[in-house]
């Protein structure tokens, strides 16, 4: 090598440099691996928002359907039933208010409900322990779930967590949240669309 | 080394082989000074490998292999998977481009000697790892079961059959059925996937251990190790990290310039890279009109072709390849680098070149009598560069080599450029003499077509058409309502209320409710679905065979076509355009031009059929139908290849940024290589 002076500093900025740009290039490149594991547009078509006539649904029944292939409860719930929710003893939840539930902004309150809807309550069928399909149990005062204080609810067998009828769950037990509420919206009275964000003005 | 200190020394107490390997082959390999543009292809050959490697994987969570479903997964991840359409297009521009910067490596050891002594085994690898690639290449372009996939499959597997006794048997067993099948595909997968993507990397290995232990030749072709410094290292060498990496950045980033213009600008290469006729699903019984392997197997098919002669055909290919095995014992001459060695070498070498080239070359084109003859001249002079550098070598005054090699050596930029020229010449001039095309639409020439992609309005008008017209019997059905849609700007309930059929969510493909098998019955062939008929066929193909229907009370359905001669399809669109009838008119003369009267000069009316009239009026006037076959066309432009406008988009955007990564990177070698001589 001859005696020309390596010039440090100038190197290091180079070497910074071309580092940089060339860190930017590979997170650049790296974008259509990642992007390609996103869901698929035929999942999409799959995962589509569903339709469901709910005119049918007796009061007190609970049906399932499916969206994303994941359960959907759509319940009817009892005059009885939205009291009790109202007046449940607040120690026995977690999570009275709904405040770290994953649910849309536009459900509200207790009944976890688009307002006026209080009737119906829709739920992703999933125990947000480790994703068992709870039990839906509306047998008020069932023995085997601790007898008066059961006002009915969901109970998850897997590894016994207990929800109320709107799905919130118990404290003490291992589910930490209460049960998610999909999106959802009325297109008319009888036609509930799940996948569809009600728009609020 | 005593300075290290925290992890490095941890690691370094712990498992010394890593330091020890990297020292080998990086921070203490020292490579010649005087490498040049030519020593840049095997790096970059590694550059391909990881891209097919990455890729390749990714693909493969796509794709599924089966018969029924390889080409529509495909196109699934052209269209449905996110971003899946660069991961598809950059495999396949990568599979060329590993040939293109392989033959440029192997046409540098040619030139160099890299294959004479002591580094016959560098080559031998190296060879190996060639034939392993070609391998890979073939069974990779069987997995997208187009039309091409299987064609070219069936002619390779049965180049088997020529070997006498066993051949027939052999075929059958490679195909596992009695014809190239799903069964096929299966394990033409696994062996593209897991087993030879396996061997390759090994082979690699081994190429580039060969070569460490040896060390790596140079333009100049003599030893850098007859002089070293104090420490022992060779002064005409340098160690390869940081100087020869830093060095490489360089064609690295040009190369991926290259590649990335052709993958978002022409990822099909003008049919070179994805033939044309690989768009169109495979069908058994169903030859295309022209059929070819890709462009990298195309000198040896030419050779193959050249053979009137099956199992002589296959010997004279497999001869092809097996003589370069040997090179290295049939090169006798004293001195390794063509720089030295006599002219003759250097005429040979730029016509082995030229010749290979021209095998290429015609080993895409259909063969005409003209053009089989100069195939096997390019074949004899092919093998006699082989067989004659044995007798030349010793015969041909060299010059005499120096000493230590030389940082300015070589024949300079004019005579690298007069070579080129050389060569192109070459090329060009025997091409020249046997050329003769057909006509471009059947039996005229195409109508000119230019898609408007961003035209909306165009396209909406292109889509209703297709909905009303075409999708009676054709399907769309590798393309969703939804993006159709999304991409045309047509609100989702207005989709559904007018096109959709009924039955059908937008999220749905566009199948069309016909079942394919009473298709069959009613018009002799399944009518084939068109969602990627403007890629197979070309956009000016589709336009011009709509625009030439005409009366033709011979046929079945009383039209015949000029671009699709006796084609089984009515005219679908008579009740728009009416029904034209041939009128006397001038025909197209040989050269491609209007055939015209010598002495008057005005078109000769030679053709019964030179022109059309319409008696029967549609509900069109002939320029409101010219206009709504351009939307039709347009639309099926699009939907050929729905992301193209984004496809340009992202790739101005990518090679934007490669040319600010070229900056630092060119400083950073200047900086580095400045003080070295
Ligand atoms: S999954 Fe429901 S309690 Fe564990």
């Amino acid at each position: 090598m001859s005696g020309d002076v390596v010039n440090e500093s100038r190197r290091k900025f180079l070497l910074g440099a071309t580092s940089v740009i060339g860190g930017a290039g590979v997170v650049g490149a790296a974008v259509p691996f990642v992007a390609s594991w996103q869901p698929s547009a035929k999942a999409k078509a799959a995962g589509a928002p569903i339709k469901v006539n709910i005119s049918k649904l007796e009061v007190g029944a609970r049906m399932v359907v499916e969206w994303r292939g994941k359960p959907v409860y759509i319940v009817r719930r009892t005059p009885e039933s939205l009291a009790a929710i109202n007046a449940i003893d607040s120690d026995i939840l977690r999570d009275v208010d709904s405040e770290e539930a994953s649910q849309p902004g536009y459900v509200k309150g207790s009944a976890r409900t688009l307002a006026g809807k209080e009737e119906y309550l829709i739920l992703v069928g999933l125990c947000t322990h480790l994703g068992c399909a709870p039990l839906y149990r509306p047998d008020v005062g069932a023995a085997d779930l601790g007898g008066d204080s059961w006002l009915g609810g969901f109970f998850c067998p897997c590894h016994g967590s207990k929800f109320d009828l709107s799905g919130r769950v118990f404290a003490g037990v291992p589910a930490p949240t209460n049960l998610e509420v999909p999106p959802h919206s009325y297109e008319s009275d009888s036609v509930l669309i799940i996948g569809i964000d009600t728009e609020v003005a | 080394m005593s300075e290290e200190k925290g992890f490095a020394a941890w690691l370094d107490s712990r498992m010394p082989t890593l330091k020890r390997e990297w020292n080998r082959h990086m921070a203490e390999y020292y490579a010649p000074k005087n490498f040049n543009f030519w020593y840049y292809f095997g790096v970059l050959a590694m550059v391909v490998l990881v891209i097919q490697l990455v890729t390749g994987v990714w693909l493969l969570m796509s794709y599924q292999g089966s018969a029924e479903q390889a080409f529509a997964s495909v196109e699934y991840i052209m269209r449905d998977v996110e971003l899946g359409w660069i991961i598809r297009y950059a495999h396949s521009t990568g599979a060329s481009a590993f040939f293109i910067v392989v033959y440029m490596h192997m046409f540098r050891g040619l030139m160099y000697g890299s294959y004479k002594p002591p580094r016959e085994l560098v080559w031998i690898f190296g060879m190996t790892i060639y034939v392993a690639l070609m391998a890979e290449a073939f069974l990779g372009y069987v997995l997208p079961w187009g039309q091409m996939s299987y064609w070219g499959a069936q002619v390779i597997i049965s180049l088997f059959g020529a070997i006498p006794v066993v051949g027939e048997d052999l075929v059958q067993w490679i195909r596992g059925d009695y014809l190239i099948s799903g069964i096929t595909l299966n394990r033409f997968m696994s062996l593209h996937v897991v087993a030879i993507p396996i061997i390759l990397l090994a082979l690699v290995v081994m190429h580039i251990i060969a070569l460490h232990d040896v060390g790596s030749n140079n333009p100049d072709g003599v030893s850098i190790k007859k002089y070293k410094d104090a420490k022992g290292n060779p002064i005409d060498g340098i160690p390869f990290f940081p100087y020869f990496v830093i060095h490489d950045l360089v064609p690295i980033v040009v190369f991926l310039f290259v590649f990335c213009s052709i993958l978002f600008f022409m990822p099909e290469m003008g049919g070179f890279f994805l033939e044309y006729a690989n768009f169109e699903i495979a069908n058994n019984l169903k030859t295309p009109e022209h059929i070819a392997p890709v462009w990298y197997f195309t000198p040896f098919y030419s050779m193959l072709r050249a053979v009137p002669d099956k199992l002589g055909g296959f010997i004279v290919m497999a001869a092809a390849i097996a003589i370069l095995f040997v090179l290295p014992w049939l090169d006798r001459s004293p001195v390794r680098s063509i720089r030295y060695k006599g002219m003759f070498s250097r005429v040979a070498i730029l016509m082995l070149a030229a010749v290979f080239i021209i095998l290429g070359y015609l080993g895409v084109k259909a063969p005409t009598a003209a053009r089989t003859v100069l195939t096997q001249i390019c074949t004899v002079l092919y093998f006699s560069y082989f067989i004659g550098i044995y007798f030349w070598t010793r015969i041909e005054s060299t010059k005499l080599e120096p000493d230590r090699i030389s940082m300015d050596g070589g024949i300079g930029a004019w005579k690298t450029i007069g070579a080129i020229l050389a060569v192109a010449t070459m090329v060009i001039l025997p091409i020249k003499a046997v050329g003769s095309e057909g006509k471009s639409c059947g039996t005229i020439n195409c109508d000119p077509f230019e898609a408007q992609l961003n035209n909306d309005a165009s396209l909406q008008r292109g889509a209703q058409l297709a909905v009303n017209y075409c999708m009676g019997c054709h399907s769309f059905k590798y393309s969703r309502w939804e993006r159709v849609a999304d991409d045309l700007n047509i609100p989702h309930q207005m989709m559904l209320d007018n096109m959709v059929f009924s039955g059908q969510k937008i999220g749905e493909l566009m199948d069309i409710a016909m079942p394919s098998d009473r298709a069959k019955e009613w018009f002799g062939a399944t009518p084939p679905d068109l969602t990627l008929v403007a890629r197979s066929r070309s956009s000016e193909w589709v336009y011009t065979y709509l625009r030439h229907f005409y009366a033709d009370p011979s046929r079945p359905l009383g039209v015949n076509n000029k671009v699709y001669k006796d084609v089984g399809m009515p005219h679908a669109l008579l009740d728009l355009q009416g029904l034209p009838e041939c009128v006397r008119g001038s025909s197209l003369a040989t050269n491609g031009g209007v055939k015209r009267d010598l002495l008057t000069g005005e078109d000769v009316l030679d053709n019964p059929c030179g022109g059309y009239e319409i008696n029967k009026a549609g509900s069109l006037s002939p320029e409101e139908y010219d206009a709504a076959i351009f939307d039709l066309v347009n639309f099926l432009t699009y939907i050929a290849e729905p992301m193209a406008e984004q496809r340009k988009h992202i790739g101005k955007m990518v090679l934007l940024f490669l040319l600010l990564l070229m900056v630092p990177v060119i400083l950073l070698n200047r900086e580095y290589w400045k003080g070295i001589h």
